[in-house]
């Protein structure tokens, strides 16, 4: 590993930026979940939106005319919210950014909240993608997520957001469940080819200290999930939504020609991206930061707050790390190599740390070629349909 | 100061008698440490002493106290490990001292390392002074064991010290029999200077720091000294006492125990054990010394990464000044590359040497399992010791493979004597005697080859006996058995590291069992990996690891990506404590597997 202690000035380009917007409410929390996000606090919605319109309007005083490239809603559920109180956000946005670069405005969804009135006016406020969470076409998986949804509800919500008006949808779905059977997942696979979305994102089921589905296997109520067929899983998606012609862009993402996330894009490329919100993270200015996590806290600090913030600095900012030239070059890395066919552009990457990529690591890169795990031609760094697989593998000898 | 008002006494005792503790109290008499400086065993100063509550390094101490005769006296104590891997650090305190006060636990009483210690003061002729500690203890017994220490050692039990080291009964009468029973050291004040060195270490400014007992004459800091076994020359650079920590002074005289810093940076010309003189009209005669202390196990020790070779080796020569019974020679391993041969007491000190090292000289280490020295007969009729299951030469080459035994001596209550019966015939020793100490408490006497004594064997001695039964042994003598080597193939190459020399009839239970423990510790690799367990061509056990073929991080979500970095840098961190065997990464623990290959599991 070349060592990499000096720091250099970045040299992050001057691109248009993402906003992600994190809303941390949820009607009920599901077995799996380790984000931040509370059940039965409907009384803080305001208050959260007040404070948020609060941190947008600080950032568009300390560095005015940014340029946004995408606006997402994550969460937490963000359906949760009314379309009153997203006009009360854009109109926010809108006074704080420049917008006329935008391309993707995305909304996640849960099933249950989509009523087709409700999803016209998400299109009338400004949304132009949605992602819902539809998870499994199971019941028992449902159940054992705790999700509040069934398939059939999962179904009429996506019929609804078309006919509303949405030609550009996301659904998630989860794999590797205890006990799943290939089978089941098979049957997922089809149900959901069958609405035929523009993009889908497929989360092998994590085990995340602290969730209800854990303790269940710590105790042994739950056999803990098999990771060959969890392998066997992830092959099986890659061939069908092959052949439905969904590109796999990414590791665990799969779109129709043109329908990448833009947002997403934007993180794997290691660009700048706001994030507001309880929790959420931010990377702009050559400064990585999170925002404080609890609800009461943020809207607190952001009731009445100072004049003057250095951006991307607000009231909430919880810790802030300047990012040093060889953070930033592995984690460009780290990011690029989940892109499967993009990968690491070289031309950018010289632009922005000042060598070639294939010079600076060439004893890693070829070990993994060796391999068969990376491919590198003229114009970047990327891994193989085998190299998919053992991505950890590959990216920690960058790291 | 004259010799009279001096006292050199050691504090010996059975491990975790309450030696350290006692040594805190007479510390805290003397005044010799302030008492917002005061901690539980403050001469147990190394961070792995106080993490595992246990003595690993003799340390000694100066102290001032008033007598009850209305005179102060210079009082030095040594306080030694109790562990069995460590008595040569006790064996060398005792060198410089003439008395010992032997400590023992009134809930124990006589134990195996008690027994050891007493004989090692006996031997160097010094005035043992027994004490019963732990008088506190509700399962205390200080008549009993005062009368055990009466028979051992025929001082009657009525004259014996009873305390508490730790609520203080009793301690206020061990400084005052020292000086009343402890001799006062007797060198020639006036004659040519000699004093012996017991113990050193390494200071980066200092150069070797050696820890002296002066036993004639006068050693001043404006004088050139020289070592008498070595011929190096040095103008000291300080010279002083022990405080406890270093205390700078003018001189040393006769009968003090203090340190000499020697400013010589090449470590091998100054030797624990060596004598100091003065360069000019020096001593004609060397002090007698140490014999080297005989390894009893041995051990490969290798670098995690290659490249810090060379700093290993810096390291070793260091810690071996402040661990006299080390021994070390260069090896090579076709799957570890460069390292070291280690020789170590036993178990326990190799698991300290090995920490030592990674703390202390901040190295990733790697240890293979530990090897007892054979001794292999050709064919044509040549023999050669081997101490490690690499260099047994080809099996048709060998006429027969000798292995070292041991006299072993067991303590315990007699309840046990079943369950360390089979234990032993389990290990393939054998029964000599059994003794009885008492109605209820018997030592019983075994033979048994080393090998078996350093897998395990005094962990379940502990279990089977809840801790009750104490181990002893000697070295005893070479006999022949039916051994063979025992070969793992990773990935089909022979790894030698791995190899090791197992009875004939315990080749295919053991192999079968490695096999086993090496899939489960071997992780995932990029293809699938064979695993074998061989005695010469024949394979006896196989298995395989399979191909990794997922190792995928989940979306970022919101963007947490310092969080995803951790996580591999994790990852990594775990990766760097393997080494890569061939293309295989391999942890330490799968080295360290042919320890517990007799789990009844
Ligand atoms: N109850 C009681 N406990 C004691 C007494 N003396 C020592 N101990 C405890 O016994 C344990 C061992 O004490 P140490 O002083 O470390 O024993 P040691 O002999 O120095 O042990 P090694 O150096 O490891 O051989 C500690 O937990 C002490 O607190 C005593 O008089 N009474
Ligand atoms: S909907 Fe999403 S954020 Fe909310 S509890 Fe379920 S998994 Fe967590
Ligand atoms: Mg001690």
């Amino acid at each position: 590993m070349p060592s990499m202690t000096h720091i250099q000035h970045l040299t992050i380009p001057d691109e248009p930026v993402a906003l992600y917007l994190h809303v941390p409410f949820c009607r009920s929390i599901c077995t799996y979940c380790a984000f931040n996000t509370y059940a039965d606090s409907d009384d803080l919605y305001q208050p959260y939106i007040d404070a948020l319109c609060m941190e947008l309007k600080i950032l568009g005083q300390s560095r005015p005319n940014t340029q946004l490239k995408t606006i997402f809603f994550g969460g937490g559920t963000p359906s949760v919210l009314t379309p009153q109180q997203f006009e009360q956000i854009f109109e926010a946005i809108n006074r704080a950014f420049e917008t006329s670069l935008l391309v993707e405005t995305t909304l996640e969804s849960n099933p249950n909240d989509l009523s087709e009135p409700y999803l016209r006016d998400l299109r009338a406020v400004g949304f132009d993608r949605i992602s819902i969470g539809v998870q499994s076409a199971n019941q028992s998986e449902l159940d054992l997520y705790g999700r509040r949804h069934n398939f059939d509800e999962a179904v009429s919500s996506f019929a609804a957001a078309r006919r509303a008006g949405f030609d550009n949808i996301n659904l998630d779905l989860i794999y590797g469940a205890p006990d799943q059977p290939l089978s089941a997942w098979e049957t997922t696979l089809t149900r959901v080819l069958d609405l035929n979305p523009e993009h889908f994102s497929l989360y092998n089921l994590e085990l995340k200290g602290g969730t209800d589905i854990t303790k269940r296997v710590e105790t042994g109520t739950l056999p803990s999930p098999d990771d060959d067929l969890a392998a066997d899983m992830y092959d099986l998606a890659t061939d069908m939504l092959g052949q439905h012609d969904y590109d796999q862009y990414e590791i665990s993402n799969w779109s129709k020609p043109g329908r990448q996330s833009e947002h997403n894009l934007q993180y794997w490329r290691n660009l700048p991206y706001l994030g507001l919100g309880p929790g959420a993270h931010g990377f702009a200015n050559g400064i990585r930061y999170t925002v404080v996590r609890l609800p009461k806290r943020y809207i607190d600090r952001l009731t009445s707050p100072e004049k003057q913030y250095a951006y991307p600095h607000t009231p909430a900012t919880a810790k802030a790390v300047p990012v040093d030239y060889a953070t930033d070059m592995s984690e460009t890395i780290m990011m690029g190599m989940r892109m499967l066919h993009e990968g690491i552009n070289r031309e950018r990457f010289l632009a922005r740390f000042g060598v070639d990529m294939v010079d600076h690591f060439s004893e890693i890169i070829e070990k993994h070629r060796a391999y068969g795990l990376l491919a590198v031609d003229d114009q970047r760094v990327h891994l193989t349909q085998q190299g998919r697989f053992l991505s950890n593998a590959v990216i920690r000898d960058f790291i | 100061m004259t010799q009279s008002h001096i006292r050199n006494f050691s504090i010996i005792a059975h491990v975790d008698h309450g030696k350290s503790t006692l040594a805190d109290r007479l510390l805290e008499q003397t005044e010799t440490v302030a008492d917002r400086e005061m901690q539980a065993q403050l001469l147990d100063s190394m961070d792995l002493e106080r993490e595992r509550g246990v003595t690993i390094k003799a340390s000694a101490v100066r102290m001032n106290y008033k007598a009850r005769d209305g005179q102060t006296y210079v009082i030095n104590l040594i306080d030694t490990p109790g562990h069995v891997d460590f008595t040569y650090e006790v064996s060398r305190a005792l060198q410089a001292c003439e008395g010992a006060l032997l400590v023992v636990d009134a809930s124990q009483g006589v134990e195996a390392q008690t027994l050891t210690n007493v004989y090692l003061a006996l031997e160097q002729d010094l005035e043992i002074i027994p004490v019963v500690n732990k008088i506190d203890l509700p399962a205390a017994q200080p008549d009993e064991i005062a009368q055990e220490l009466e028979d051992l050692i025929g001082i009657p039990a009525e004259n014996i010290l009873r305390i508490s080291a730790k609520s203080g009964i009793g301690v206020s009468d061990v400084l005052e029999q020292v000086v009343r029973d402890v001799p006062p050291p007797s060198g020639d004040a006036d004659g040519p200077a000699r004093a012996l060195v017991f113990d050193s270490h390494y200071d980066q400014y200092k150069g070797v720091i050696a820890y002296v007992r002066v036993i004639d004459g006068t050693l001043s800091k404006r004088d050139m000294m020289r070592l008498m076994a070595t011929e190096a020359k040095f103008e000291p650079v300080e010279i002083g006492v022990f405080s406890p920590i270093m205390f700078p002074v003018e001189k040393l005289e006769a009968g003090e125990v203090g340190y000499v810093a020697t400013g010589l940076k090449t470590i091998k010309e100054c030797r624990v054990g060596d004598t100091i003189t003065l360069a000019t009209k020096g001593a004609e005669k060397p002090l007698p010394g140490y014999e080297q202390a005989k390894p009893m196990v041995f051990a490969g020790i290798y670098p995690t990464d290659n490249d810090d070779y060379h700093d290993l080796r810096d390291a070793l020569e260091k810690l071996q000044l402040n661990d006299a019974s080390l021994v070390y020679e260069p090896e090579t391993s076709q799957a570890l590359n460069f390292g070291f041969r280690v020789g170590f007491l036993g178990l326990f000190h190799m698991e300290i040497v090995q920490e030592r090292l990674e703390r202390e000289y901040d190295l990733d280490i790697l240890a293979t399992a530990p090897s007892v020295k054979y001794e292999v007969v050709k064919k044509d009729g040549s023999r050669i010791f081997i101490d490690s299951p690499a260099q047994l030469p080809d099996e048709n080459a060998i006429d027969e493979i000798r292995e070292p035994w041991m006299k072993i001596q067991i303590y315990t209550p007699q309840t046990y004597i079943g369950p360390i019966m089979d234990l032993v015939i389990k290990k393939r020793g054998e029964v000599v005697t059994t003794e009885y100490l008492d109605a209820t408490r018997v030592i019983m006497h075994y033979r048994m080859p080393l090998a078996e004594l350093i897998v395990d064997f005094y962990d379940r001695l502990k279990s089977i006996t809840q801790g009750y039964a104490s181990l002893d042994y000697q070295i005893d003598e070479y006999q022949t058995d039916d051994l063979v080597k025992l070969d793992v193939l990773v990935n089909n190459e022979p790894i030698d590291a791995l190899a090791m020399i197992v009875h004939r009839d315990h080749a295919y239970h053991k192999g079968q069992k490695l096999v086993t423990k090496l899939k489960e510790l071997i992780p995932r690799q990029m293809f699938a990996v064979p695993i074998q367990a061989a005695v010469g061509k024949r394979v006896i056990s196989r298995a395989n690891v399979k191909a990794m073929r997922k190792d995928v991080l989940a979306k970022c979500y919101g963007g947490d990506i310092t969080r995803k970095k951790k996580l591999l840098e994790k990852q990594k961190k775990g990766k760097k404590r393997m080494k890569m065997v061939g293309s295989v990464e391999v942890p330490q623990e799968a080295f360290m597997a042919l320890l517990s290959l007799d789990d009844d599991d």
